[in-house]
């Protein structure tokens, strides 16, 4: 048996390479300090108004019947304990507090909706000028009629996934993910965050209506921010699990080493 | 041994994120960062406040059955008490500094002398919820070319007569542009029906391509001014607490 000798391929030029990472940290902060402003008014709503009574999602605390503090999640008329975590956790200055994300989560860890506001926004520039640097090669994550064709067959290929080797080209599984990532959820997510903006809403009326209304241009940009997440989570891990320092290398140097 | 699986588990998930968050903290406590943080309010303003689009006017059934309250207690002083109860009399709204006729109008003069204007507009409130509501009264640029703006004047400074607890009078500002924008309104109605006591009667500014903190409540007093700064803070009360000047997103 002939073990053919790796091979150094150069993968990822130098603007996919800084606008990933720059657009990895603008996220988590977007995210981390979006939950901040969340904690403003934890509730979400159908519609152009808020009804008030009848959110479709909220995040709450209230006492127990011996007076302890329950934090709890409500989705509908569904409502789940979340004590320590979600409603009641660390308010950031050494105690507990009714807070709907815990301080471990928001940016700043204390409660101060101005300064969450601020490391969004700036934040939210970084991001949308990734985007528009990235946009050129966004667009090649398009997948083709023959990577659906190939899509049963790649999906196979990651059971388990940690078989999956390095390759010279995105395969079918990836290109599909990063298309949906790149193409529709980052697109959302921009687009329902600039919905929210009165003075946007005057210059784009449509926009809001396009997602529902103000109030449900919430949900889409907290559902968006939700799916981001999860992949980062699923990405991480495989990263992870395809040879963390390979993938580590080719996403800082530019070089992969494929077999 | 399960409860310390667990245990590990869930910091191996948060403390990076606790991490991000301590980091973050520190730097958002560090002054010369924290100024770095203020950059893109003076791009959004560039961008958003270019042109004068009107917010979009909602249908009479759209309006939300409750219009939310935010902000302060209503004024708690006995010349205000007084002047609720007899159906505003003594009220008057002030108009002064860089005009070249500073005047003052009551209630009736607002409601009479000057063309009524009504819209249904949407209210946005920074910590993010939104009610409509139906408002009428006079649009600012109105009352403003009546009393003659002098060429020097660049901000409109709104004086309002709710304080906070410590008793630091509510304020907002405009810039000259922004308060000749057509749906600026110093409204007396809400609804059909005088601005109720927790909305800001008798007279408040409704701003509606800004965030709810832009509309003082309770004004009594509009000063034209050639700057902000100084005595004036950062050009409003939230503003001196550290919110954006330009509420537009």
């Amino acid at each position: 048996m002939t073990r053919t000798p790796a091979k150094m391929i150069y993968r990822h030029p130098v603007a996919v390479r800084l606008t990933h990472w720059l657009s990895a940290l603008a996220l988590i902060i977007l995210a981390m300090s979006g939950m901040q402003i969340f904690n403003a008014h934890p509730a979400l709503y159908t519609g152009d108004a808020s009804t008030f009574g009848h959110p479709v999602f909220s995040i709450g605390a209230r006492q127990a019947s011996d007076g302890t503090p329950v934090g709890f999640v409500q989705v509908g008329s569904h409502v789940i304990r979340t004590t320590g975590v979600l409603g009641y956790g660390p308010d950031g200055v050494g105690g507990m507090s009714a807070r709907a994300f815990p301080a471990w989560a928001t940016i700043p860890a204390y409660q101060d909706l101005a300064d969450g506001r601020r490391w969004h926004f700036f934040f939210a520039w970084i991001f949308v000028i990734c985007a528009l640097i990235y946009a050129p090669w966004a667009v090649r994550l398009l997948p083709s009629r023959n990577d659906l064709r190939a899509l049963p067959a790649a999906l196979r290929e990651h059971l388990p996934p940690w078989r999956v080797k390095p390759a010279p080209r995105l395969n079918p599984l990836q290109k599909v993910t990063y298309a949906g990532i790149v193409l529709v959820v980052a697109p959302l997510v921009i687009l329902s965050g600039l919905a929210l903006s009165p003075a946007v809403d005057a210059w784009a009326p449509w926009l809001p209506q396009l997602f529902g209304g103000r109030q449900f241009a919430r949900i889409w940009h907290f559902g968006a921010m939700l799916a981001l997440m999860l992949f980062f989570v699923v990405h991480l891990v495989m990263v992870a699990l395809t040879g963390l320092t390979n993938n580590l290398r080719s996403m800082i140097t530019g070089w992969l080493r494929v077999p | 041994m399960k409860y310390g699986r667990r245990t590990f588990l869930g910091l191996v998930a948060t403390l990076p994120l606790a991490g991000c968050a301590s980091l973050a903290t520190s730097l958002n406590d560090h002054p010369g960062f924290h100024r770095f943080l203020l950059l893109p309010e003076t791009l959004d303003l560039a961008i958003l406040g270019a042109g004068q689009p009107l917010a979009r006017e909602y249908r009479p059934q759209d309006i939300s059955p409750d219009f939310r309250a935010n902000g302060f207690d209503p004024p708690s002083d006995p010349e205000y008490r007084r002047w609720s109860r007899n159906g505003w009399r003594g009220y008057r709204l002030v108009v002064d500094g860089l005009v070249r006729l500073p005047r003052s109008y009551d209630l009736a003069m607002l409601r009479h002398a000057f063309i009524r204007r009504t819209q249904i507009t949407r209210h946005d409130c920074v910590e993010g919820w939104s009610v409509i509501g139906e408002w009428s009264g006079v649009r600012l640029a109105d009352v403003l070319n009546d009393c003659g703006v002098r060429p020097e004047a660049r901000y409109v400074v709104f004086h309002c007569m709710d304080t906070d607890g410590g008793g630091t009078y509510y304020y907002e500002s405009l810039s000259l542009k922004q308060a000749a924008h057509p749906q600026a309104l110093l409204a007396y109605d809400l609804n059909g029906k005088p601005v109720p006591i927790k909305n800001g009667a008798p007279l408040r500014l409704k701003v509606p391509t800004q965030l709810g903190y832009k509309s003082a409540k309770y004004v009594k007093r509009i000063e034209v001014v050639a700057a902000l700064g100084g005595p004036l803070g950062r050009g409003g009360y939230w503003e001196d607490q550290g919110y954006e000047w330009y509420a537009g997103i």
